[in-house]
Formats: C-alpha cells, structure tokens, sequence
C-alpha cells in the first residue's frame, strides 16, 4: 500500500464521516457523466460560466436552493461549507445541524458536507447532473476534500496561501503547504479516471487594495503547486480592482505568466482557466446600487475574458441572501452576458509591461531561494517580507508593503516594505500618484480607498 | 512614547488594526502591534515586555465587554506602572447601544479613555490631548 492511501485511510476513519469505500468511489468517479466535471464545460470555451457563493445546513434546504439555481438556468452550483467544517469542528457541526434539522432554522452558515456524508450529498448532486464547486477557506482540508470528490464535486477551491494569509492569525503555514499537497494529490489520482478535477485557486486574498503583482504572484505560485502534484486542470483568479484599466491588464499578464511559467515547469498538457470575481470588498447599503454595482462586475468579466464569473447578490451588506435573491442574481448576470457582444480587445502595453517586470522579480525571489522544494521556496519568501499581502490578519506576514490609489482607481504601491520590485517599477509606481502632505491625510485617503464602491 | 495596540477576543477585522498601526507611527508613537485575536492577559504581558505608556485595545465585532471586564484585576496582578494609559475604541456593543451606557460602563473597567464608533483620527487627537494634559 503507498504511503499516501495509508494517509487517506487515517485521514478519513472519523467518527463523523461516512466509512469510506475506495474501490467504490473510484468506480463512482470513473464513470460518473461528463456533465458533472467543471473541465467538461471548459473545454468547450463557448461561454462565461456563472456561479453564485450558497449554503444551507440542511439536505431538505440545500436541495431547495439548487432547485431555485437551476430555474434561473445556472451554469456552476456552489456548495459554501459551514465555518466549524472549515475549522475541523466536527462535532459543532453535527450539533447545530441537528438543532437546525429540529427547529427549522439555519443554525450553520453552510451545508456541513463531512457531516451529511458522500452518500447522502452524492445523491443531490448527482440528481441535478450540474458542476459543483467546493467553497471553503479550510486549511486543513483533506477530509473536507476527500468527502466532496465521493460526492461527485469535482471542483475544488483553495489553496495554501490563499486559504490562509487572509484567514487566520497563527495556523502555521508550513502545515497549510503539506495538507493542501495531500489535497493536490488526491486530485490528481481522481483526474486520471475520466475528466480531470479542476483545482481553483482564491485570487482575492484579503480584497483590500491588494495590488495587481502580489495576486499573480500567489495565483502562479499555488497553480504551480498543484501541478507539481499531477493536477492537469487549474483555475488562476482575481477579483474587481476598482480600475478597470487594471482589470484588463491583471488579466492580460495573468493568462500569459500561467500559461508560461506551466509549460516551462513541465505541464504543458495542463488546461488553464480564468476566473473572475464580482467585488469582493464592502458593498453599499442600498439595493438597487448593489444591483448596478453587480452588473459593472458582469462587464468586466466578459471585458477580460473570464471561463467563470462568481457573483455577490444585492443582499451582500446584510448577510447571507435568501435562495431567491441569489437565483435573482444568476438571472440577472445570464441576461446581460446575453446582451454582451462584440467586446472590443484592450490593453496598455506600458501598464502590461511594468506589472510583467514586477511579477517576474517576485517569481524569481522565489525561485532563487536556496530551499531544496517549490513549497519551501514560497514558505522562506513569504516569511522574509519578499511577498507580503496588505492587511493580512497571519502573523508571518510582514504587513510592511502599502497600496492607494491613484486618481484612474488603479492600486499603486507608495511602501514596497520588502518587495524585491526592481527600480524602475517602483519608481513608475510612485510617479501615477501625488501623496498629500500630512500622514493622517494619507491614511483618511487610504480609508477612503478602500471603501471605493460605498 | 510606546503604545501596545491590537483586537481583543475572537475578533479577525484587521483592516482598522493596520490602519490604527499605520496612524500612530504616522504620529511618532513607537507601535508593538499584537494584531487580530488577542486576550487581555496577552496585552498586559506585552505592555510589562515593552514597558508600554499606553495600551490601545480595539474591537469591532462587539464582543470586547466579556473580554476586559478583568482589566482591573490584571492590572493589580502584574504590578503595572500606575501611569500607563488604558484606551478602548471601535464598535464596543453587539446590536445598538447609547454613548452614555457604554462609555461608564468601561470607565468602571479601568480604561480611562473610551471610543464607541467614533471616527479614528478623532480619537487619536483626543488621545494625543489626553496625553499632553497629563505630562
């Protein structure tokens, strides 16, 4: 027996999953139909796939918002877990689902996927015959995973910097690198048996004026992880800027770089996808903005050239959306891709330039790095200050690189803390913005610049 | 002058913690920032480390109340300096809640000065005149 099944079979004998049959779950995924794998629907580059965000602790609910979603003609079903799954709380899971299976009320703020089990969750999915795409924030998520590929979800978010440096005060890092290896592998193994299972990574980190080189910096990073483990499907992604100028140009560089640094790592049969996501920072009280809000997203996306587009709802300031509201939010974005056609290609080939010489500086930091593996590299970088993630909450983030905005909206850097960005970017960087003269000043515009769209 | 900052309890909102670390450097405090997550006991170690003048607790998810009611306690327990400057500030209540319940209510916790929802560079101002006054 290798050593990795000798892995998954502790890692899956626990007292709140499903006994897990292999033997079973492989045949399951050998010959389930090509409608349920994400990579299908890819490959067919026919048009901008639209996923929602949704959960509910319930079967009898979740089966509900699915059957909403697929009235407004959804492309990808989202299955959000509940925060205890993420934390590995399993036995808080188990409790406040019974509590709301009994008392007819949501007590979790997601579907506690370990806890409902592969059978059961099989059942739905398989039911509904669509894509489903695993959206969590777990670091450790090899039940987690393990459980939603017997399920018939062959998509899976996350990653080990993405799921983390936004996310958590201390869970250490170095651990997040080799669970998520786990998870890559199982993926790998399973994408052997009949459409590969995509990996996606969290392109929108802590979504608070985090500049456009450091999010494909940790997209090529986590995608080159993944492909170092045999995954043969990846999806890099980023969210709204604010700019979208800097939209276009973060795209344009991003497809390049991925495609490049992929090939030259030794995965050119591997297929490269492009996700985008709606605004992920704080959304205006009012309704009927958040509505215009979502649409400008939705022309962005097409505007870039997205595979995916993962869309908010107009109930985003408030909390979690009625099923309604998001099926709404489907409906909506499905009609104006409809009305979207002849996109006219864009670029700034200045722009282009500049972010491409910053993101080549930091992927060399990495790749020059002494450590002997890809993970270590990245793990003495990003402890170092070499690649820094404004306002993250972990503690070996450096927090020292600062970002505001100039007068287009585009995200600047005016601190590089201990970026290695060569001279001349820098130098670019500061030169599009003019600081007032008072600190406190500086730091009201920052505030203000992160609240852009209330 | 040294200042401990950071967001007490269960409490992951970093934004106003970076922004609060960025300000008063901006004003020429030596900043120790304990970011996200942190217990009272943690702060007051870190306040006994550095020999701190001030101590800056935030909060925004509302919790902070159960996390410091023990301020007193601590403060006898370490042997504080008498002088140190104990300041709360950010979103102090879960749900709506008046100026004048919440801020006696703190008070009586031992932080001598108390920011309910009140805007950030104000209260640094207020802060800095608290300061000089007591110079």
């Amino acid at each position: 027996m290798s050593l990795l099944q000798k892995e998954r079979d502790v890692i899956t004998r626990n007292e709140y999953a499903d006994t897990f049959d292999f033997a079973e779950i492989e045949n399951f995924i050998a010959n389930a139909p090509k409608e349920l794998f994400i990579t299908h629907h890819f490959k067919k580059r026919d048009r901008l796939l639209v996923q929602p965000r949704g959960g509910f602790p319930t079967y009898k609910k979740m089966f509900e918002l699915y059957e909403t979603f697929m009235g407004a003609d959804i492309d990808v079903l989202p299955l959000t877990v509940d925060s205890n799954t993420r934390l590995n709380d399993y036995a808080m899971a188990q409790k406040m689902l019974r509590l709301s299976e009994e008392n007819e009320m949501d007590m979790l703020n997601g579907y506690p996927l370990v806890n409902h089990g592969y059978r059961t969750t099989r059942k739905m999915i398989t039911h509904f015959n669509k894509p489903v795409s695993l959206r969590h924030g777990t670091p450790d998520a090899r039940l987690l995973v393990e459980t939603a590929l017997a399920s018939g979800i062959f998509e899976i978010e996350g990653g080990p910097i993405t799921y983390m440096l936004p996310y958590s005060k201390n869970f250490p890092l170095d651990k997040a690198f080799l669970y998520w290896k786990y998870v890559d592998k199982v993926c790998a193994l399973y994408s052997k048996l009949n459409e590969p299972i995509n990996r996606e990574s969290f392109g929108p980190l802590t979504a608070t004026l985090v500049p456009p080189c450091i999010v494909i910096v940790i997209q090529l990073i986590e995608m080159l992880l993944s492909l170092e483990e045999g995954v043969k499907s990846f999806s890099v992604s980023f969210s709204q800027n604010g700019s979208m100028m800097q939209d276009v140009i973060t795209s344009n560089v991003l497809k390049k770089l991925a495609r490049e640094y992929a090939d030259t790592f030794g995965s050119q049969d591997a297929i490269i996808n492009l996700v985008y996501h709606q605004w992920m920072g704080a959304f205006p009280r009012n309704k009927e903005l958040s509505d215009q809000l979502i649409n400008t997203n939705t022309v962005i996306a097409a505007m870039v050239r997205a595979d995916k587009i993962i869309i908010k709802t107009r109930d985003e300031a408030f909390g979690i959306p009625t099923m309604q509201c998001n099926a709404q939010s489907v409906a909506n974005t499905k009609y104006t891709l409809r009305t979207l056609k002849g996109l006219p290609v864009m670029s700034d080939a200045e722009e282009e330039e500049n972010l491409e010489l910053e993101v080549r500086a930091l992927m060399d930091a990495v790749m020059n790095d002494p450590a002997d593996t890809l993970w270590r590299k990245v793990f003495n970088t990003i402890k170092s200050g070499l690649i820094d993630v404004p306002f993250s909450p972990h503690i070996i983030n450096h927090n020292a690189v600062i970002t505001i905005r100039d007068d287009q909206g585009n995200i600047r850097i005016i601190d590089k803390g201990k970026l290695p960005l060569p001279d001349r970017c820098f130098a670019y960087e500061k030169s599009k913005v003019n600081l007032p003269e008072s600190k406190t000043e500086v730091i009201n515009k920052i505030i203000h610049d992160i609240g852009a769209m209330l | 002058m040294k200042v401990v900052t950071g967001v007490v309890g269960n409490d992951i909102h970093v934004v106003a913690n970076r922004l609060i670390d960025i300000s008063l450097q901006a004003r020429g405090f030596e900043v120790f920032n304990l970011g996200v997550n942190t217990s009272l006991e943690e702060f007051i170690d870190a306040v006994v480390e550095t020999d701190a003048d001030i101590l800056l607790i935030s909060s925004l998810n509302g919790e902070a109340e159960g996390w410091c009611r023990d301020l007193q306690f601590l403060r006898s327990e370490y042997n504080l300096r008498e002088d140190v400057i104990f300041v709360i500030g950010g979103n102090l209540a879960v749900g709506e809640a008046k100026q004048d319940d919440i801020i006696p209510k703190y008070r009586s916790y031992g932080f001598d000065l108390v920011f309910h929802q009140v805007d950030l560079n104000t209260g640094l101002d207020e802060l800095e005149r608290y300061v000089k006054e007591r110079a």
